[in-house]
This record gives structure tokens, sequence and C-alpha cells, in this order.
């Protein structure tokens, strides 16, 4: 007989509670993994995305909110209205080494919701350096015709020379994208000029991307061109970080009910020890008479409550991985993410795991700390008191 | 009395205050040589286990001197008592003797632990056999009887060769063959030297011992000594 083997022989005595103050344990820490897990997911796929914008600065229109600026990262629809001759006056100004432009519009492809993106495909190309994967580019700036992303390709089943509507225009496949893992792969693209026809937005693009030709001068490049249109300038790093606070701060209110979760998870723990210190005076007593010292009672239940703990770790984070590669897609899927492949916003990582047990462990230890103490309280005799 | 093991000297306990103060055991000094058998007896509620308790240091006398084989209590903090009572004392309870949850093996094993054992494989196993409870070794308590269940106390409380055995009723809920039984115990372990302190309302149990003490209202009212070889 040892510390560890009255401990554990304590912890399973009484099923039904272990059992249900395991639960509570495990889903607490399940749900602070999860959510940890699709947050940590969501942050690296949209910095990946920003990357993949190839812009140092993106013009918008004034007065965009944060909701639109990440319309732009995600490729969602968005109002037209930058004149096309205010995109003339920037790719004047000094210090602009391109400059191109983007709308954002959207259509109905086989009941389901498409983007497409009007753009000067020549100058696009090479800004994003797209691969072909079948078929080809376009030949003109004007081309009569349509480029899809790869995982639409695949989702609808398209070949070139197939067919595509936009807004009830048929226009030839002339090419399917490589896959790229940006949100490239689920748009399609079409020149500006067809686009601004079929969308009957004569002269207005969405946004432009601009690509400086010293980074030392960026700030002084923002400025000038703030000059000479009437647009805002955000640097691709302020676009950034914009966006991230925002999914900080979902995430942050997705993690505040996690945080209550696992609180009630210790008040649990709190509640089944001190249940048990009150049934087991006697046995308290007993142990005392045996020459159990008050130290002694302190680490049997501050074990006990770690076990809790460890096994509560343990289950939660197998549940919430599980949780978020099942549910992930779900809870991420907003406006924010519609464009991002699934299951790449859940991302497990050890230190995530470590740290969820390490939670896990100081928690339940430190609701551990009162009922333990309550069981150093009792006197021996007091606790074989036959009423 | 050079060869006292247990002495108490004005030994008083009070429960609670006020309206509701309880004089459990008032000035008792008395003493208990090496290797005697006494026999505490009186009516219920007159102090007789609360005696016991403050002798075997689970409490701590209200005032008063408890001096154990040499080592006063009052002195002691409360790792040194746990210590006392692990090592130097046997305790055999008037209820709720042992842990509902463990084998009548692991509640002698426990004891072992406790009272700091450090070679203690098999010791537990002989104990139980010695009592006749071998087959009874991976019994729960409430599988066995209540005479079972004393002989496991009674096992458990010997398992760390303690100088002083103190028993609450050890007799309490036995019927008599069991009863004789366990008497024939007591006399072999207090022959081979063990000091021992029993509380009983049976006076043929007391009859047994060499010494009965009538406690009264918290008192040693008599101190009756038998020849005895
Ligand atoms: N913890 C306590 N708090 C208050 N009063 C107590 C406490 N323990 C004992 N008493 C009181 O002290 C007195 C002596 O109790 P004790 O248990 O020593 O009696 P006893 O002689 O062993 O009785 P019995 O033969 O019934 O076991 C009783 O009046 C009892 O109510
Ligand atoms: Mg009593």
């Amino acid at each position: 007989m040892n510390l560890g083997k009255l401990v554990w022989r304590n912890l399973l005595r009484r099923r039904g509670r272990f059992i249900f103050t395991l639960a509570g344990v495990s889903v607490g820490m399940a749900a602070f993994v999860a959510l940890m897990t699709i947050g940590q997911g969501l942050t690296t796929e949209i910095k990946k995305q920003a990357q993949g914008l190839g812009a140092n600065l993106v013009v918008t229109p004034k007065g965009w909110c944060a909701y639109e600026q990440i319309s732009v990262l995600t490729g969602e629809q968005l109002p037209e209205a930058i004149p096309m001759s205010d995109l003339e006056k920037i790719r004047a100004v000094p210090g602009v080494k391109s400059a191109v432009p983007y709308l954002n519009e959207k259509t109905a492809f086989r009941n389901q919701p498409v983007p497409v993106i009007g753009v000067w495909p020549e100058e696009m190309r090479a800004l994003q350096k797209w691969g072909i994967e079948s078929g080809r580019y376009f030949n003109s700036p004007d081309e009569r015709g349509i480029v899809v992303g790869s995982a639409i390709a695949k989702q609808f089943k398209l070949k070139p020379s197939d067919e595509f509507t936009v807004r009830g225009k048929l226009l030839p496949i002339i090419g399917v994208l490589r896959e790229a893992g940006s949100k490239d792969d689920i748009a399609t693209f079409i020149p500006l000029t067809l686009a601004q026809q079929i969308y009957d937005v004569q002269d207005k693009v969405s946004f432009i991307a601009v690509q400086v030709s010293d980074l030392e001068k960026i700030e002084a490049t923002s400025l000038k061109i703030q000059e000479v249109a009437n647009v805002a300038v955000v640097t691709d790093k302020q676009l950034l970080s914009s966006v991230l606070s925002i999914v900080g701060s979902v995430g942050a209110a997705m993690q505040a009910v996690a945080a209550v979760g696992v609180l009630a998870a210790a008040f649990g723990i709190v509640n089944t020890l001190l249940t048990a210190v009150h049934e087991r005076r006697r046995e308290i007593g007993i142990l005392q008479a045996l020459g159990s010292t008050r130290r002694t009672l302190f680490l049997a239940f501050m074990l006990e409550s770690g076990l809790y703990g460890l096994l509560g770790g343990i289950l939660g984070v197998t549940i919430g991985i599980l949780a978020a590669y099942l549910f992930g897609s779900y809870l991420t899927d907003n406006a924010f993410t519609a464009s991002l492949h699934q299951s790449q916003t859940v991302a497990i990582d050890y230190g995530t795991i470590l740290l969820t047990m390490g939670f896990s462990v100081c928690l339940a230890l430190l609701a551990g700390l009162y009922p333990a103490y309550r069981a150093t309280k009792l006197s021996p005799v007091e606790a074989m008191r036959h009423v | 009395m050079s060869n006292a093991v247990i002495e108490l000297e004005k030994v008083s306990k009070t429960y609670g205050s006020g309206a509701a103060e309880v004089k459990a055991v008032s000035e008792v000094s008395m003493t208990v040589e090496r290797g005697g058998w006494v026999a505490i007896m009186g009516p219920s509620g007159h102090g007789k286990s609360t005696l016991l308790q403050l002798i075997g240091g689970l409490d701590r006398p209200s005032a008063g001197r408890i001096v154990l084989d040499g080592s006063e209590l009052g002195t002691l903090d409360a790792a040194e008592l746990a210590a006392v009572r692990g090592k130097k004392i046997g305790f055999v309870f008037q209820f709720f003797n042992l842990m509902p949850h463990l084998t009548a093996l692991e509640n002698v094993e426990i004891a072992l632990w406790l009272g700091g054992a450090t070679h203690s494989n098999g010791r537990a196993m002989e104990l139980l056999e010695r009592f006749g409870l071998g087959d009874k070794a991976h019994h729960l308590p409430s599988m066995l009887s209540g005479g079972q269940q004393q002989r496991v106390a009674i096992a458990r409380a010997l398992a760390n060769e303690p100088d002083i055995l103190l028993m609450d009723e050890p007799t309490g809920n036995l019927d008599s063959g069991s009863e004789a039984e366990l008497l024939t115990l007591l006399g072999e372990l207090n022959k081979a030297g063990k000091t021992l302190l029993m509380v009983t309302h049976n006076i043929a149990v007391a009859q047994r011992a060499e010494r009965v003490l009538q406690v009264k209202d918290g008192r040693i009212v008599a101190d009756t000594r038998k020849g005895k070889h």
C-alpha cells in the first residue's frame, strides 16, 4: 500500500461521481483545445492569404470598414467605387512600380455562389505568378472567356472549352489555374473590361493592389497616392493586423466561453472533493490514528484532484482535437473564412497540447487546495464520532 | 514507578463552552506499568472513550500531562504525535474500525505504510493468517462478520509492533465464541509483553485483565487489582 494506490482506490470508489466530474473537466478542456486549435489555424491561414495578395499597398475607397478590408483577403464581393481615372493617376505616381485593379463580383453557378473577379490579365499573372493546369491563359486584355481556379474546376467538374455563365452570359472556359493553396483556387477570373461590361459598372473598380519600387519610401508613396486621388491607402501590414484583430476579438469571445466551461469544471472538482472529504471523515480519522500526518492527507487529496486534471486533460485534448476537425469548418464558416480551405483552419501543435495539459493539471490542483485543506483540519476524534 | 509506560497527571478534557460545556474527563491521574493489562469500565457517556483517545494522542487534553513511554505528548508537534500513533500505539475502535473500500489485507497494509514499515512484504498476510483470516484477505469489510472485522482491526493494530494496544469495546459486537477466542488472543499478546488498555461493559471480559478501573463522571472512582499470575 502506498499513497498512489490509496488515492487511486479513492478516486474510483464512486464510479458515477468520478465519471461525471471527469466528464465536466474533459468537456471544459475540450472546448479550450478546440478553440485554441481553430483560432490558431485561422490566424495562420489569414497570414498566408495576405502574402498571396502580393502587394505592398492596398488602395480602397474612403470609409471602408475592417469587414470590407477582410474581403480583400478573402475574395468576397465588394462594392465598386474607385474610378478608372484614379487608377491612371495612381499609376503615374513616382515610386509606384505597379498598380493592378480588382473588381470583385459574384455570380451563381448551378445555384452555388462563385466569386468572379475582373482583372488585367497580364499584370495579374505577373503579380500572382499563376501556373496553368490545363488549357491556356488569356491571350489579350479583353478576351471573351474565363479562367477558373483549381478548386472551382474540381467542384463543378469543369475543363477548358466547357461553358461558364456569369450573370446569365455564357463564357467559354479558357483554362484552369494550377492549385495555389489560396483564395484564388475558389475564384474565377475574367478580364476587367468584360467584368465592367457584364456587371454594368463602367469605369469603376473595387480596389487596387499596389507594389512600390522602394519599400523604404512606402509611407511617402502612400501619402502621394492620397494626394492625387480621393482614396484610402493601407499597407499590407495594416490590413493584416486589422483583420487579425477582428479574428482575435472573435477568438477572445470564444475563449471567454471556453473559460466559463473550464471554470465550471474546476468548481465541479471542488464540489466532488468536498463531498468526498465529508463522506470519508471517519476514514480520515482512522488514517490519522494509524499514523498519517496532515501532510499525507493533504497530498492524498491534492493527488486525487491532480488526477482529475490529468485524466480530464488527456480526454479533453483528444475530444477537442476531434471536435476541431469535425466542427472547425462550421465554427469558422463565416465571411472571414468562407473562402479558406476548411481543413486548413485547424492547426494542431504540441505546444497547444502541452499547454492544455499543464493548464488542466494546475487548475485541478488549485481546485483541490480547499478540500485538501479541509481534510487536514479534521480532528481524528471528531472524524470518528459515531453520529 | 519507573516501569510506567503510560502516565496521566491531572488530565481533563472539556468539550464545548458555556451552557453546552461537558467535562468528559476531569483531573484523572493514573499510571499503567509496562506489560500491564487494564480494563476500564463505567456507565455510558462517562468519558471512557475520551480517556482512551487522550492517551492515544488522538486528541489533546484541556489540562494536565500525559507521558507515553517517556515522551510527553504535550510537547510534541502534530507530525511527531502522528508518528507516536503510527509506531507506538495500536488502536482498536468502538465503531467504524476498517476502511470500507479496502480489503482486509489492504487495511493491514495501510497501517504498515503509515507506520513507516520499510520491509513489509508478506507481513500483512502473515498477521491475517495468525488471526485465522488468511482466506478472507481479499474480502471487503462489508463481506466479513463483526468478529472477523474485529480481528482484522486487531491485526492492523499490531502491524507496526506497537508496545501499547488501546481498545474501545473490542468484544462489543462479538458472540460468546468469538469473544472467548479474542480474549485468548489478548492473553497471548499480553504474555508477549504488550501493554493492553481496553474499555468494556462486560464484567466477564474485564475480569480477564489484571486491573479494573471504574470511571464515573470523568473520574476514576475505583482501581481494583487482582492477583494474577
Ligand atoms: N466531540 C465531542 N463534543 C462534545 N461532547 C463530546 C464529544 N465527545 C464526547 N463528548 C461527550 O463527552 C462525554 C463522554 O463521552 P465518551 O464518548 O468518552 O463516553 P463513553 O464513556 O465512551 O461512552 P460509551 O460507553 O457510550 O461509549 C459524553 O457526555 C459525550 O457526549
Ligand atoms: Mg465510548
